[in-house]
């Protein structure tokens, strides 16, 4: 190892050098602790933009003996995260609850974990990164320490969990019988066979990377630890560790396994396939907002696989543009809940955000922005989102798989209509709520918010920032 | 440039109207109605630059936009577009300027859904990239829903989730024929999908995506059930432009993309089209003799009057020496100005049942009866516009309905004699409920205290009665405006 090589890890030192500085101030002193979460959070991910979009000029590196690949991809993901992260972080509320439980800290070290996914290179380092944001997943899920729900949420979260790590991590171990590597450049040679010990792998491999996106019928924590989490914690983990799973399945299946991804892309659409039935089935009976758009994250998860399952380079790139457009929408509508939460009264139901139009009628119509964005309506940069997939889908001639899409399409947009009907046109006797947000929080919200709007109305940076981060990879006939 | 003005004035004046609140709902209804003025104005302008002598696209507008998707901003205005424009500009300061009579609750946000509207429907007849055109095509219906969820009546959210849901899976099927014919041609360029050389069977499979997302904003029986339901639930205005304009795009689909890509694949289809055109004519009449709800009879109404605009776009298709250039501009023409002048009496005939709404917040015909004694003025317009409705000489409803029917004579008689039953079926329905309400004895204390029109509503009636008498009387400068566009369209569908 050579010094030289820290230059490319250089956001992941950071990131871990804040963590240990947030450990240190919070063990020391009582009164910084509301604030230094928030402020050197938000510092550290400043800088790590700043260092990404340095990095992103260098040409592709593996460091480390090969166990970690600094490329396009890697950068293009990490500067994601980072950007989302800072989105989370500003729109944290600074109240004692927030800071007695650390809950900046724990996203660091989930931050952390998604970006070793990102750049891994091997599978051990894979698991390393996996297992660094799940578990700090599930400390996330736990910490309204005196709130039942959470408790059994993140229990029940963590039990799934951990039988989707140990399933993962028999695919890894086959895999390494078969070919006594854990390499993944080893993988994408072109002559690897598909036996039906690599099939067997690949399908535990594919069942940890449906539990991380949360798709059907790995799907069971995603309502639950959205509802039992507070909503800045919802806003986190319904972001950020999907970056990760995109990382995920991009450097394990469609750059090493490419050469037998006749047989994963079918097991990737039927998961995509499922996810959009049932999630957008499930959603409409919810009256939970929460657990509404946990039920509407797996149906957007379903596109983001669909689009994985075309197998194409441009069915990749669609894929991730899903992606960024869902974290975006989502991020959108988590902290509308967020900002309008105060200490006595959070948003919890339907009938909580009645009459919304009256009271807040700003975020009434960032809420708004959201919810047709997720519903596919144009100018908002969702249409364009399912655009592209239905795009690429009909161009791979998939005609059966784009109409069951849009169909469920039009399903989900009933729930996401009642969003806004509840918002718009249901009259309340409750009084005016008093929101308990700061200025820092409502600006956050006000431009991601009209980021929907001002990225439907000129998509194409956020097309070829995709374009750009997805090299070509080989494709065997 | 003056037609992106036309989309983008209203729009940006809808998202400052949002911004100035409900508290200066007085200024924002003087900004929107002299916006909207204005609007009318510069489209007039347009009108007046409007070189008739030329067949194709006129204040074109190109700009790269998603250059990966090949997707350009391209907008574009030819003589079929240009009046439905125009019927937009001017319903829309009506629709403002009649809203403070109708309105108390959040009048700022109303106006901006209108304007929005406004904008987004020019988008729709002036987009010249099919992408484009989706773009404003959905977008129209946020405005819409809101309109009618807000502002509507007891059973509005009902009504409105059904319109959304209904135009939304309509249009979804037109995305991906719109997907498709992108593939084919590598461009989303509506005048290049017209020569792209597709197999019959590809054809009648486009033709029915298409078809299914104008024929739920049309309606077409059998998937108009929802508009009966929007109208009743919606405000006046919003009757309004979903009566006069909304529907219209359906019309325009039609003539800007399934006849000329599709030729084929309609030829196949007319059949279809026609009988089910015919249905609209003739079953819809009836059943909209049945109606006790205002509102919901003039609802049917105007599903059988656009079964007279795919009548038209259809009946050439079966004539025996098939495709002749006569019948066919006939046709057409009339489908046009049947969709003009259906805009301008459905707009009269909502604003007048809005004008008895206000005053005794019932739609029933049972609760009317002698309005006449009272509202004098107001009770001439409307039999005015009822007779126009019923296809009176000198009314613009005539020389629409006229122009169908004898050019579905050239086709085939007895198409046109059972069309014809429109002239009775339209007469019966739409004069039965004059009777009940205008005239006859008065039913209701109520009615003896009515006030007759006041300003606004007499020179908004007023102004919609003089251009649906003008257009009855003299037609020619319509024609003439859509002439060289119909004739040019006339020429892709034959193919030549």
């Amino acid at each position: 190892m050579s010094i030289n090589e820290l230059y490319f890890i250089l956001p992941e030192l950071i990131i871990a050098s804040c963590i240990c500085l947030l450990i240190l101030i919070n063990s020391l002193t009582k009164q910084l602790r509301q604030y230094s979460g928030v402020l050197i959070g938000s510092a550290a991910m400043m800088a790590c933009i700043i260092v990404s979009l340095m990095l992103s000029s260098e040409d592709s590196v593996d460091i480390f003996n090969n166990h970690f690949r600094v490329d396009n991809l890697a950068t293009g993901l990490k500067l994601v995260t980072f950007i989302t992260t800072l989105i989370v972080i500003l729109g944290t509320n600074t109240d004692k609850l927030n800071a007695d439980s650390e809950i900046i800290l724990i996203e660091l070290f989930a931050v952390l974990g998604v970006l070793i996914l990102c750049s891994a290179n091997n599978l051990l380092t894979l698991y390393l990164g996996l297992e660094t944001l799940t578990l700090s997943m599930y400390g996330l899920v736990a910490s309204k320490r005196s709130s039942e729900i959470a408790t059994e949420s993140a229990m029940k979260f963590f039990i799934q969990g951990a039988i989707a790590s140990a399933i993962f991590l028999y695919g890894t171990s086959l895999i390494y019988g078969l070919y006594q590597t854990l390499s993944l450049t080893i993988f994408s040679n072109p002559d690897i066979n598909n036996s039906i010990e690599l099939q067997l792998a690949l399908a535990f491999i594919i069942c940890g990377i449906a539990f991380k996106f949360g798709a059907f019928p790995f799907h069971s924590w995603v309502p639950d630890s959205y509802q039992g989490s507070s909503n800045s914690v919802a806003l986190f983990i319904s972001t950020v560790p999907k970056i990760g799973a995109f990382a995920l399945i991009y450097r394990l299946l469609i750059t090493s396994f490419i050469a037998v991804s006749d047989f994963w892309t079918i097991l990737i659409l039927v998961l995509g396939l499922m996810s959009l039935i049932f999630g957008n089935l499930v959603a409409i009976s919810q009256s939970n907002l929460k657990r509404l758009l946990g039920y509407s994250a797996i149906g957007h998860m379903g596109f983001v696989l669909i689009a994985i399952s075309i197998g194409s380079l441009e069915g990749v790139q669609a894929a991730l543009f899903y992606l960024l457009i869902y974290i975006l929408m989502t991020s959108v509508a988590f902290m509308c809940l967020e900002v309008l939460s105060s200490k006595n009264r959070s948003i919890v139901t339907l009938s909580d955000i009645k009459d919304l139009n009256s009271s807040h009628p700003w975020i009434a119509l960032i809420m708004l922005f959201s919810m047709f964005s997720m519903v596919g309506i144009p100018p908002f940069i969702g249409f364009y989102a399912k655009w592209i997939v239905l795009s690429e889908l009909l161009n791979a001639g998939m005609l059966s798989v784009s109409i069951t899409a849009i169909i469920m399409s039009v399903i989900a947009a009933f729930y996401y209509l009642r969003v806004v009907w509840y918002m718009y046109f249901e009259k309340t006797e409750l009084p005016v709520m008093k929101k308990g947000s700061t200025l820092i929080q409502k600006s956050t919200l006000s431009i991601i918010g009209v980021m929907i709007l001002l990225m439907g109305l000129y998509p194409s940076p956020i097309i070829d920032f995709c374009k750009s981060i997805i090299s070509p990879f080989i494709l065997i006939d | 440039m003056i037609i992106e003005q036309i989309i983008w004035l209203p729009i940006l004046t809808a998202l400052i109207i949002v911004a100035l609140g409900e508290k200066r709902s007085e200024l924002s209804y003087k900004i929107s109605l002299f916006v909207s003025l204005l609007v009318f104005g510069l489209s007039v302008y347009v009108l007046y630059l409007f070189d008739t002598t030329t067949s194709g696209f006129q204040f074109v507008l190109k700009a790269q936009w998603i250059e990966r998707f090949n997707i350009n901003y391209h907008l574009g205005i030819d003589g079929i577009s240009l009046p439905l424009i125009l019927l937009t500009t001017f319903l829309t300061p009506i629709v403002i300027y009649t809203a403070k009579t109708t309105l108390k609750n959040k009048l700022h946000q109303y106006l901006a859904s209108f304007l929005l509207l406004e904008g987004l429907m020019v988008g729709v007849f002036s987009a010249m990239d099919a992408f484009l055109f989706y773009v404003f095509w959905e977008a129209m219906l946020i405005p819409m829903f809101l309109i009618i969820g807000v502002w509507g009546g007891k059973n509005r959210i009902y009504a409105t989730v059904k319109f959304f849901l209904y135009t939304f899976l309509g249009s979804v099927f037109m995305l991906i024929a719109i997907i498709y014919l992108y593939l084919q041609s590598g461009s989303y360029l509506i005048t290049d999908f017209y020569y792209l050389p597709l197999q019959i069977n590809q054809q009648i499979v486009i033709f029915l995506a298409f078809l299914f997302a104008f024929a739920v904003k049309i309606p077409m029986w059998p998937v108009h059930t929802w508009l009966p339901d929007a109208h009743v639930e919606a405000p006046t205005g919003g009757s309004v432009i979903l009566a006069a304009v909304l529907l219209k795009m359906g019309g325009y689909g039609l003539l800007r993309f399934s006849l000329p890509i599709l030729p084929e694949g309609s030829m196949m289809l007319a059949p279809l089209m026609i009988a089910l055109s015919l249905i609209a004519i003739i079953y819809i009449g009836l059943v909209a003799i049945a109606q006790t709800d205002m509102k919901k009879l003039i609802a049917y109404s105007s599903i059988s009057h656009m079964g007279f605009v795919t009548l038209g776009c259809f009946i050439f298709f079966i004539e025996d020496n098939a495709l002749n250039p006569e019948t066919m501009n006939l046709a057409i023409n009339g489908a046009m100005i049947q969709m003009i002048s259906h805009g301008l009496i459905s707009a009269a005939l909502f604003l007048s049942i809005g004008v008895m709404y206000d005053r005794l917040h019932t739609r029933e015909i049972n609760d009317y009866g002698g309005i006449v004694t009272t509202m004098p003025k107001f009770a001439t317009l409307m039999v005015f516009f009822a007779l126009a409705n019923a296809a009176l000489p000198g009314t613009s409803g005539f020389v629409g309905e006229l122009t169908v029917i004898l050019a579905t004579f050239k086709a085939n008689g007895f198409i046109a004699s059972l069309s014809a039953l429109t002239l009775i079926i339209g007469a019966a329905y739409t004069l039965w409920m004059i009777k009940r309400v205008i005239f006859g004895p008065v039913k209701n204390e109520k009615i003896n205290q009515l006030n007759d029109m006041n300003k606004i509503e007499s020179i908004s009636l007023g102004l919609l009665a003089l251009s649906i008498l003008i257009l009855g009387v003299w037609p020619k400068p319509l024609i003439d405006l859509m002439n060289e566009s119909i004739n040019l369209l006339t020429l892709f569908i034959t193919g030549t």
